[in-house]
């Protein structure tokens, strides 16, 4: 999902692939005389103008933000846990969480990255649900069967999500500093984090999409997905300092893409140098040598799920029969 | 088979036989097999002129399915070769998917959208030059009857205005071939008429179809030519009169008086000792040389004779069957239905009660 190379590998016969863009259909109504819409001229024409690759990812970038908002209960539901993390945390384990920190940050300052991370990781489950509920719907078959380029329908969809995963950081950035959160780099800082949380939802909506491909099952994609959100939560850097924490755990964290998503948008929120998973001094400054090798680690992730998402995305597309 | 191409309602002059841009779809030994060896389709031939209305007639399991997804480009075949609009569908996939229409089995509407959004979405995705998408819009909708709803969402619309809206969203860029994948089945009677309405009305228009049913009536109310396919082949062709015509011709059903008598009064004691009045009457009939290859039997209420010429001289039989003092209480000459073609063709009886085995069959097919 995160690269746009790989789509419409549509089995060995045929030729739809992400080249063939553009002018193939404006071909139906130019070479006249030997052609389907020449000799149908009896019957309806066809009239159409060609498919671009960012008409065709428009198109579906729309539909997905109408269907988001069309059932809010998508956006509102992977915002409550998170919310209810924020304000319970906060407020709950607040004082004692505080004491394992280094001097002057508070908790609120010390969660908010790391609930930024959980909503774009609940979020990014969505991604594969609403693939299934393509499937089921009859839309996915209905998109194949269109002359729409395969990846620009992917990427379509993909985009919508990303927008939705940063307009919900935006809202728990908007809420911790409410709640007493202070964002040491200021608004530049905060859209930092948002970029952060997107970055880190795409290995996770590659993910989701290729559990949707294997299971083609609404109910074990989100269980699936679901399971997996709690223990990548805790064993990671997400709530405490990892110094604070059993050994064994600060082995996971170091495997464990949420520490680098949560040390990313740390190191933003108080910039500072907060990753102890990996030791770099890159000499960029504090901040940077964290956001840097963790951003990079991130990126790697995305690529390579992403790949396998492609993959599984364009053999479920295939006209290959099997 | 010769199967002339029957223009019927006036698409204009036939086109010209320039190499396979005469039909619609051509197809020449169309296969497809599973990996796991399923042959579902069998060396299909399928020869599709524009403007014609054709039928897939099919028992459950019997390919129809597979052929539709394999036409529109959703399968590959695995031998054969198939043009579509003139188009490769392998080679040419994508040009045959601007080309046609598909409507599949399963409806396929986006319920979060209302129908004018699931409308506008198919317009951007077939191309639909912006100035005319309102118009085409507000066009599909008045022809798919779902005018005064259309901003509602299609989660809260019937079976039946799903299926119209699923219609009308494989129309938008007028294709002059379209796919309808058992359109009607799952529909009450009422929902089933409207549709088939809005069939003969984009027909009318002149856009070719290519329907599967497992209904005969369907066939027979809306096809100009059908294919009967059975385990994956084609076992006969023609319109739908040419199909009934092959069981043998009209039937000609007789009552006898006293016929259910001689079955009650007889019993223990040969029929055969004497003769009643069914088998008096089918000596008479068998005798007779008015009817050309007649097939005579006798029934519970009298008689049946099937003959290509029953109609014209079945009214000669009844005087013959008078001179003879036999009684003749009533008579009835039909044509044969689809069913008799179908028993006649594969002996199998299309169920409608097996829809869910369908439906089973199609989901693997998908997958």
């Amino acid at each position: 999902m995160s690269t746009t190379g790989g789509g419409g590998s549509d089995g060995p016969a045929a030729t739809d692939g992400g080249s063939a863009e553009g002018g193939a259909s404006s071909e139906l109504r130019s070479d006249g005389g030997t052609t389907a819409a020449a000799t149908a001229a009896e019957g309806p024409t066809l009239e159409r103008s060609a498919n671009t690759f960012v008409g065709d990812v428009w198109t579906n970038f729309k539909r997905w933000n109408l269907k988001a908002v069309r059932n809010p209960f998508v956006l509102v539901v992977s915002l409550v846990q998170p919310i209810i993390f924020l304000v319970l945390f906060t407020q709950v384990f607040g004082n004692i969480a505080g004491r394992a920190l280094p001097g002057g940050i508070s908790y609120e300052t010390y969660l908010v990255p790391a609930i930024a991370i959980q909503v774009s990781l609940a979020a990014a489950v969505t991604s594969g649900v609403g693939l299934v509920n393509d499937i089921e719907e009859g839309m996915f078959e209905k998109v194949l069967v269109s002359p729409m380029n395969r990846t620009a329908v992917f990427l379509g969809k993909t985009l919508a999500e990303l927008l939705r995963i940063g307009i919900q950081i935006c809202i728990i950035l908007v809420l911790g500093v409410a709640l007493g959160a202070e964002v040491a780099t200021g608004v530049a800082g905060a859209l930092g984090i948002v970029a952060v949380g997107v970055l880190f939802s795409l290995w996770f909506i590659s993910f989701s999409n290729t559990l949707a491909v294997l299971t083609k099952d609404q109910e074990s994609t989100i269980i699936a997905a679901n399971l997996l959100q709690f223990p990548l939560l805790f064993l990671s850097s997400a709530f405490l300092p990892l110094e604070a924490l059993p050994g064994w755990i600060q082995t996971v964290a170091t495997l464990n893409p949420v520490t680098y998503g949560v040390d990313a948008a740390r190191a933003i929120i108080l910039d500072a140098d907060v990753m102890t998973v990996i030791d770099v001094s890159l000499g960029y400054g504090a901040a940077l040598d964290t956001i840097v090798p963790a951003v990079a680690v991130l990126g790697a992730l995305d690529l390579v799920l992403g790949a396998v998402a492609v993959y599984m995305l364009s053999r479920a597309t295939s006209s290959k029969v099997r | 088979m010769s199967h002339e191409p029957r223009q019927r309602r006036g698409t204009g002059p036939e086109p010209a036989a320039d190499g396979g841009q005469a039909y619609a779809i051509a197809g020449e030994g169309i296969e497809v097999t599973y990996s796991d060896g399923t042959r579902a389709v069998r060396g299909v031939d399928l020869h599709i002129p524009r403007g014609e209305f054709f039928g897939f007639l099919g028992p459950n399991g019997a390919g129809k399915t597979t052929t539709i997804k394999t036409l529109a480009t959703l399968l590959s075949p695995t031998g054969g070769e198939v043009r579509v609009n003139g188009f490769d569908v392998s080679a040419e996939a994508r040009k045959v998917r601007e080309s046609i229409g598909y409507m599949a089995q399963e409806t396929s509407v986006d319920p979060e959208l209302t129908a004018r959004e699931n409308i506008r979405f198919s317009c951007e995705a077939y191309g639909v030059p912006r100035s005319e998408r309102a118009d085409r819009i507000d066009e599909l909708l008045d022809l798919a009857d779902l005018a005064d709803v259309a901003d509602k969402e299609a989660d809260e619309f019937s079976g039946g205005m799903k299926k119209r809206l699923d219609a009308a969203t494989a129309l938008v860029h007028r294709p002059p071939l379209v796919f309808l994948d058992e359109p009607t089945t799952g529909l009450d009677p009422k929902a089933r008429n409207r549709l088939w309405d809005y069939f003969r009305r984009i027909n009318d228009q002149g856009t070719t179809v290519f329907l599967t049913t497992q209904y005969l009536e369907e066939a027979d109310q809306l096809c100009d030519r059908l294919s009967v396919i059975a385990e994956g082949e084609i076992v006969a062709t023609g319109s739908p009169d040419e199909l009934k015509r092959r069981v043998g011709g009209e039937i000609l059903d007789i009552e006898l008086a006293g016929a259910e008598g001689v079955d009650a009064g007889s019993d223990g004691d040969g029929t055969d000792a004497d003769a009643g009045p069914r088998e008096r009457a089918a000596t008479v009939a068998r005798e007779t040389d008015l009817f050309t290859n007649a097939t005579v039997e006798t029934t519970a209420e009298g008689l049946t004779v099937t003959a290509e010429d029953a109609r014209a001289h079945g009214t000669d039989l009844l005087v013959a069957l008078r001179d003879a003092g036999i009684g003749v209480t009533g008579f009835n000459i039909r044509a044969p239905t689809l069913d008799d073609v179908f028993l006649a063709i594969t002996g199998e009886q299309l169920d409608e009660a097996d829809e869910a085995d369908e439906d089973a069959a199609a989901a693997e097919v998908t997958t």
